[in-house]
């Protein structure tokens, strides 16, 4: 494929609003998760809660997206000058040229979540203010992304559960391969509202702690929140900074909410990221892994590393750190694996101080300080979703 | 982009698939209004079948139809949906409203806007990938360039479903989508022999208009629905100009050649 460069990116997350903070927190191993705190939702569990969200209120064209979601994605997209960065790629390429594809899974159910609780006692009718097109819709994030960006490019949101803000790189890619745009913008959004807590928690995937990817005693997951931002051009535009060199997608073709127990798909959607980069496995310097912290999600990973990359293969799971945000946690994963190129580390595995030996997992409690040049970030979804992203260092 | 159109699905009001439907879509007989009839869908298992909703069987089914002559062990695809499956999202928002909310497990993993997507691949013991995606009204327009896409980066052939049910009477105000109504096309390269689609994003420009009245009531009341002027030159086997509506106002031009 034809690379891509990613000329500006930023995170927000439970470990830090922007670049800088969720970096040091990768580095660190400091985790973002904390008890369930939310109004709305009694659950014994950890969340991974973005500080700052509820105050931010969306004014003027904005105004009409206004639910958790949005504020999320506006808190996100004020961060490390990813506006003006936007900006100046509008006014080269323009308005029309730069393609807006986003990732969610549950975009802003928590406005129709909180309608719900106010439909008139009588008729069952959901209250006058409630916007459905501009809140709950799934295409109303890459709107919202594009009124805030004043983008005109090709737009959609990808909702493919837990890969789609992963998915969407590879859609920029093919999108500007066959000349319907000339740069993209894309992300992913997710937020913490009543249907996935309780979801989870109803298919017993929930931990009751925080939640420890690849540990022996790992008992499921901490649901999260998070937005991420890439601007995304072509190699030869001139844009400098770190590349997407592959990618990789594939299904199971096994279970709606199960992975395939040998890692079947996964494993697929990693043996294509390396192709396309023209890379062998030993070019890789870890594997940012899905790993999402219930038994079996883990397990089977694990094993299609094992049969990529041999045994003891260096990976680190973050989601100890952010909670696993859904449809954010491809973005997530990407801009953690752009800040351990550029500082030059492995991030730490956090709460791993009892790796389970069965993985066959080189995976560590601390990061290690060393130069990466290639790392492999996973992210999988129910439906047996998988996609593998292959990142390069600038 | 160009690509051909190598077989189509639908199924709606007064269709129950593309080739019965196909001399009502000419304009050869008269359109006949008759509520949509989702059927069960036969590639699942039979235990994996009960847990199918409306959304799911109405995605299939056009999914069959349109692949019912090709290989469907390596085929991509994509499912194009604006709403996903309100149903769900009213009884487990519904269910979050009592004092203790339990949700349904099953519920809660059909709930993904890629349950149909999952079902497909687990119905066809497919690993190729399977997306899902929503571009509000311009959905069908959001499928067509993603799947043209893929197309074009890979080769081979692709599946695009397109479908919403109806929504529920809590959400018919917020979002009248007032009949089902889903429609499947199999992508092909171009140049053999079959309909060929070249497809360019516009600047704006109002969509086309079906030539028939009763076909232009329904086209509003579905975004897959948006498909049939497509469907009307696809049917009389002419060429012609179509004009969609694509995502953030913009159009999409499809000139078709027989």
């Amino acid at each position: 494929m034809n690379p891509l460069v990613i000329s500006a990116h930023t995170l927000t997350s439970a470990t830090g609003t922007g670049r800088q903070a969720n970096a040091d927190a990768l580095r660190k191993g400091n985790s973002g998760l904390r008890a369930c705190d939310l109004e709305s939702v009694r659950l014994d569990t950890h969340i991974g809660r973005v500080a700052g969200v509820e105050g931010i209120a969306l004014k003027d064209r904005l105004a009409p997206f206004q639910c958790r979601n949005h504020q999320l994605a506006e808190l996100g997209l004020r961060q490390d000058g990813f506006i003006q960065a936007v900006e100046a790629a509008r006014a080269r390429y323009g308005a029309g040229r730069i393609a807006i594809l986003m990732g969610t899974s549950t975009s802003g159910i928590a406005a129709t979540e909180q309608a719900y609780h106010r439909r008139d006692p009588a008729t069952g009718e959901l209250p006058p203010d409630y916007d459905y097109q501009h809140t709950q819709n799934m295409f109303s994030l890459a709107d919202f992304v594009a009124t805030r960006l004043e983008l005109r490019g090709p737009a959609m949101v990808t909702s493919t559960a837990c890969s789609s803000s992963a998915k969407v790189f590879a859609d920029a890619e093919r999108f500007i391969a066959a000349g319907l745009c000339d740069a993209a913008v894309v992300g992913g959004v997710d937020s913490l509202c009543g249907m996935t807590l309780h979801g989870f928690n109803a298919l017993q995937l929930v931990a009751p702690g925080p939640c420890r990817p690849l540990h022996a005693e790992r008992a499921g997951i901490s649901i999260g929140e998070a937005a991420g931002f890439f601007l995304l051009e072509k190699a030869d535009s001139g844009a400098a900074g770190p590349r997407l060199i592959g990618y990789g997608e594939s299904s199971d073709a096994h279970h709606m909410s199960a992975p395939h127990p040998e890692g079947l798909g996964a494993a697929r959607a990693m043996e294509q990221a390396l192709q396309r980069a023209r890379l062998p496995a030993e070019g890789i310097d870890y594997v940012l892994m899905h790993a999402t912290a219930t038994p079996a999600n883990d397990r089977s990973e694990a094993r299609a590393l094992v049969h990529l990359f041999g045994a003891d293969s260096r990976a680190t799971g973050t989601k100890g750190l952010t909670g696993h945000t859904l449809g954010a946690a491809g973005a997530v994963g990407v801009a953690q694996a752009l800040a351990s190129l550029e500082r030059g580390f492995v991030p730490a595995t956090a709460g791993l101080d009892q790796p389970d030996p069965e993985l066959q997992l080189d995976a560590r409690m601390t990061a290690e300080e060393r130069d990466i040049r290639h790392v492999l970030v996973n992210a999988f979804g129910f439906g047996g979703n998988n996609c593998s992203l292959l990142l390069e260092a600038a | 982009m160009k690509v051909d159109i190598a077989a189509v699905g639908l199924l709606g009001p007064g269709f129950d698939d593309f080739a019965s439907a196909r001399p009502v879509l000419a304009g050869h007989e008269a359109y006949v209004r008759a509520p949509a009839k989702i059927p069960p869908t036969s590639l699942l298992p039979a235990n994996e079948r009960r847990r199918t909703t409306d959304t799911i069987r109405l995605a299939l089914k056009v999914a069959e139809e349109a692949t019912a002559d090709c290989d469907r062990s390596q085929l991509r695809s994509v499912f194009a949906s604006s709403s996903g499956d309100m149903d769900i999202i009213d009884r487990i928002c519904d269910a979050l409203t009592q004092p203790e909310p339990m949700v349904s497990p099953m519920q809660f993993h059909n709930s993904v806007h890629n349950a149909p997507a999952g079902n497909w691949s687990i119905a066809t013991g497919n690993p190729a990938p399977a997306t899902a995606l929503s571009g509000f009204d311009a959905t069908l327009v959001a499928g067509l360039l993603e799947a043209a896409t893929l197309l074009q980066a890979d080769g081979g052939k692709v599946l695009l479903a397109a479908y919403d049910v109806a929504s529920m009477a809590t959400f018919r105000r917020v979002r009248p989508i007032t009949e089902p109504f889903a429609v499947g096309l199999l992508l092909a390269p171009a140049g053999d022999g079959r309909p060929t689609l070249e497809m360019a994003l516009g600047e704006s420009g109002d969509p086309t208009p079906c030539r028939q009245d009763a076909l232009e009531a329904l086209r509003g009341t579905n975004p897959a629905a948006r498909a049939l002027p497509l469907l009307e030159v696809l049917a009389r086997g002419e060429g012609g100009h179509v004009t969609l509506a694509a995502p953030l106002g913009r159009s999409l031009e499809i000139r078709v050649t027989p």
